[in-house]
């Protein structure tokens, strides 16, 4: 019968592709192999840079075989990283966005890492050591380590000093305080009658950006974001979170020199490269991209304060997931202090425009000489001094959200800032709400 | 009792006028041909299951299964993140239909759904008319038409990310000279969804277009010509023979429409998120945010069978609707 030697055919052929697929997970011996998801958040071009550092990798270590797999933004890596642990498989590192972390812990998908540190003949203290301090925040969580910074930003002022120039203003000079930060703006803005030309600051905001914003000027008028020793608390109906959306919305609204509605971070970059904004506030991240396009001179400075300087601090982690077995989990350990090793750490600064967080980076002959090629990556690593760590609670997302839609309401004018905020804080309490009922609400 | 008591004083009655061996005779016989004619049937269609045999298996693994799970997923909740799951029946839908997010996601899509269909069909109906005839000159124009259908639309959205960027993109450069204020396309939640219907609206009308021109080549000739000679106008001629003509590809066109606006976010994953304020969230976005941003799989789950008893109702629809246009007129 032709249909049986066909279905025989089908079977010998399904046959064999069963016996590929088992095969290799019997043989034993050879290299550990493990898997490292990574997200390319700025660049295309990242994901080459990651493949180089594998495979520099692999070649110094025979023992064990990474592979690199590109797994889209970080809250596609995220999806994917819950995903392979609900299906038993997960990769032995991820590059995790570093306010991911809590959120992660909170539903035990995190490795404690202080037993491979004691391992190491180490003390915590010692490990963390390595890193600047305001990242130390972030990566620990309870007083354990659950990730390693590895690629770190801050919100940096850029400005036009072309333009400033054309406006009388001396860019050596960069405004310090709000008031002069809401003067240069003024004097930089270009009008046609009614109609603006030129906007004279742009702040980005989109969902991920916009709270950012938001804590960058909220911390730099006195406040907190977030309760930074609890996940179940933040501070959205405060007068310091008050007065700095007041202040973004009197850009837009009073002074007009702020361009209306949430503009998302790669629109505000183009209209500082094309020259429509004379001056932005954006991520160390895309300093690259600036020092590469800008065809005129720019200056980076800190962001103004009305309070007090400081900043949070933005990038990733890399992070071991729970439920990896053994001697996977050691290799893993072995990949991630050979990634966020100073020579290592300050090459992956070099091809992106992070900062390193490892602090002896900056001491190798290499960033030395980088440094004083490129003056303006000096200013990301000094604004480091009053950096705190990324607003990070149960469920962050959501609870960003809570805050970045209302947010989105008062720049186009639809809702005044103390209503807005009163807005977010209920929405926020609700979404946190089921934390709090089994920890800070669980009374005996 | 009153049940058995009737069926038995039937039976006396049947007796009473037919042998009773019969009745059983006549009962028995079909069951039996019935049993011998569905295993002959089986035996005859067994090689057909056989060859249907992958296909089903890749559908229970990737479909049928993943769909199962869903309704699984859907009775479970769990009251605190460390606390186990725990059947909770229909209280997942409840939560979600009380949801202020999913209503505003469905308000949404009804808009965008309307929004959509509407001016894309319509467009289709005007550019397929307009380019009925075959030569040259049309079948380039065809070509020009239906170029947006090919592009994927994750690079159409990203494309049209720079076309709308505020002060500098391709929009307000040369609408920029018309208007007093530049709109912010994508950021103001008053047009920020109108923005995303656009974008919808240009890459579809080009494929409903195509439907069109199929339907009308079943236009019948003698007809067209009949009406011609009875001194019919163009406009006569278009609304009594070409619309009604025309009105399974209508029915057709607008289930396609209607479903590509529930199931086509990708524009709204590339350039909104679903914001600003929630004003371009669409429910298949929603439940992306659910089962992701919220990681809560009970809700997500939920709203997909939600969206999964709509989608089904509207295939049913279109079901109907082709196959009224093979039975129609």
């Amino acid at each position: 019968m032709l249909f049986s030697r066909r279905l025989m055919l089908g079977l010998a052929m399904a046959g064999s592709m069963a016996g590929a697929l088992t095969f290799p997970a019997l043989a034993g011996e050879g290299p550990t192999e493990i898997d490292l998801f990574f997200p390319v958040p700025v660049d295309g071009k990242l994901a080459r840079d990651m493949g180089s550092l594998i495979k520099e990798f692999n070649e110094t270590h025979p023992a064990i075989k990474a592979t690199a797999v590109y797994t889209g933004s970080y809250d596609d890596t995220l999806i994917k990283t819950r995903a392979s642990i609900k299906a038993g498989k997960p990769p032995a590192a991820v590059i995790m966005s570093a306010n991911f972390l809590l959120d992660m812990q909170i539903e035990n998908e995190l490795t404690n890492l202080d037993p491979l540190i004691a391992a190491d003949g180490t003390t915590k203290d010692q490990f963390l050591g390595q890193f600047f301090p305001a990242l130390q925040g972030n990566a620990v969580i309870n007083r354990s380590v659950y990730g390693v910074p590895f690629h770190n930003s801050t919100p940096l002022l850029y400005i036009n000093a072309d333009k400033a120039k054309e406006a009388g203003l001396d860019p050596n000079k960069p405004p310090q305080t709000w008031a002069e930060l809401t003067e240069w703006a003024k004097k930089l803005t270009r009008r046609e009658g009614d109609k603006v030309t030129q906007w004279g600051i742009a702040i980005p905001c989109a969902y991920d950006y916009c709270g950012w914003m938001m804590e960058t000027l909220t911390m730099s008028n006195g406040g907190r974001y977030y309760n930074e020793e609890f996940g179940g608390e933040v501070y959205y109906d405060t007068p310091s979170m008050l007065g700095a959306l007041t202040w973004w919305n009197d850009l837009v609204a009073k002074h007009k020199v702020h361009p209306p509605g949430a503009t998302p971070g790669p629109a505000v970059s183009t209209s500082f490269i094309s020259g429509n904004a004379a001056m932005m506030m954006l991520s160390t991240g895309s300093l690259t991209y600036v020092r590469d396009n800008a065809k005129f001179a720019y200056k980076v400075a800190f962001i103004p304060r009305n309070v007090r300087n400081a900043v949070p601090i933005g990038g990733a982690s890399l992070i071991v997931p729970a439920g990896q077995e053994a001697d996977k989990q050691k290799a893993a350990w072995t990949l991630i202090k050979w990634m966020t090793s100073p020579e290592k750490s300050g090459w992956w600064s070099r091809a992106t425009g992070y900062f390193a967080p490892n602090m002896a980076a900056y001491k190798t002959p290499e960033m030395v000489d980088f440094l004083n090629k490129n003056p303006d990556a000096k200013t990301a690593v000094e604004q480091l001094d009053v950096a705190k760590p990324w607003f990070a609670t149960y469920k962050t997302v959501p609870v960003r959200k809570n805050l970045e839609d209302e947010v989105m309401l008062v720049l186009n004018g639809k809702k005044q800032p103390k209503e807005a905020l009163a807005a977010a804080q209920k929405a926020a309490d609700e979404t946190l709400k089921p934390y709090n009922a089994e920890t800070s609400l669980k009374l005996p | 009792m009153a049940a058995t008591m009737r069926s038995i004083s039937r039976r006396d009655e049947m007796s009473l006028a037919e042998p009773a061996a019969l009745p059983v005779a006549t009962s028995a016989a079909p069951r039996l041909h019935v049993l011998k004619r569905f295993s002959s049937r089986l035996k005859a269609s067994l090689p057909a299951y056989f060859l249907l045999l992958p296909s089903l298996v890749f559908l229970a693994l990737f479909t049928y299964g993943a769909m199962g799970r869903v309704l699984i997923d859907a009775l479970y909740q769990r009251a605190t993140p460390k606390a186990p799951v725990r059947f909770v029946g229909l209280d997942n839908i409840s939560a979600v239909l009380t949801d202020p997010a999913f209503t505003g996601a469905v308000v949404n899509n009804l808009i965008y759904a309307i929004g959509t269909a509407v001016p894309s069909i319509g467009l289709a109906l005007l550019f397929a008319l307009a380019l009925s005839r075959t030569h040259a000159v049309n079948s380039a124009l065809r070509a020009a038409l239906f170029l947006p259908v090919l592009i994927p639309m994750v690079a159409a959205s990203a494309l049209f990310l720079f076309i709308f960027l505020p002060n500098v993109g391709l929009l307000d450069y040369y609408i920029g000279r018309l208007l007093p204020v530049l709109p912010n396309w994508l950021g103001d939640p008053d047009i920020a969804l109108y923005a995303i219907m656009i974008i919808t609206v240009w890459k579809n009308a080009g494929y409903y277009m195509l439907f069109f021109l199929a339907g009308l080549q079943a236009v019948p000739e003698d007809v067209m010509e009949a009406a011609h000679l009875d001194g019919a106008g163009p406009y006569q001629r278009f609304r009594h023979i070409i619309l009604p003509e025309l009105k399974p590809t209508f029915l057709f066109v607008t289930v396609i429409a209607i479903l590509n606006a529930v199931t086509q976010v990708d524009h709204v994953f590339v350039m909104t998120q679903g914001g600003p304020s929630n004003s371009t969230n669409l429910v298949l976005f929603y439940i992306y945010q659910q089962a992701v941003e919220h990681y809560d799989v009970g809700k997500a789950s939920a709203a997909t069978l939600l969206t999964l008893a709509a989608l089904m109702g509207l295939t049913a629809l279109s079901f109907r609707t082709m196959a009224n246009r093979e039975g129609g007129p």
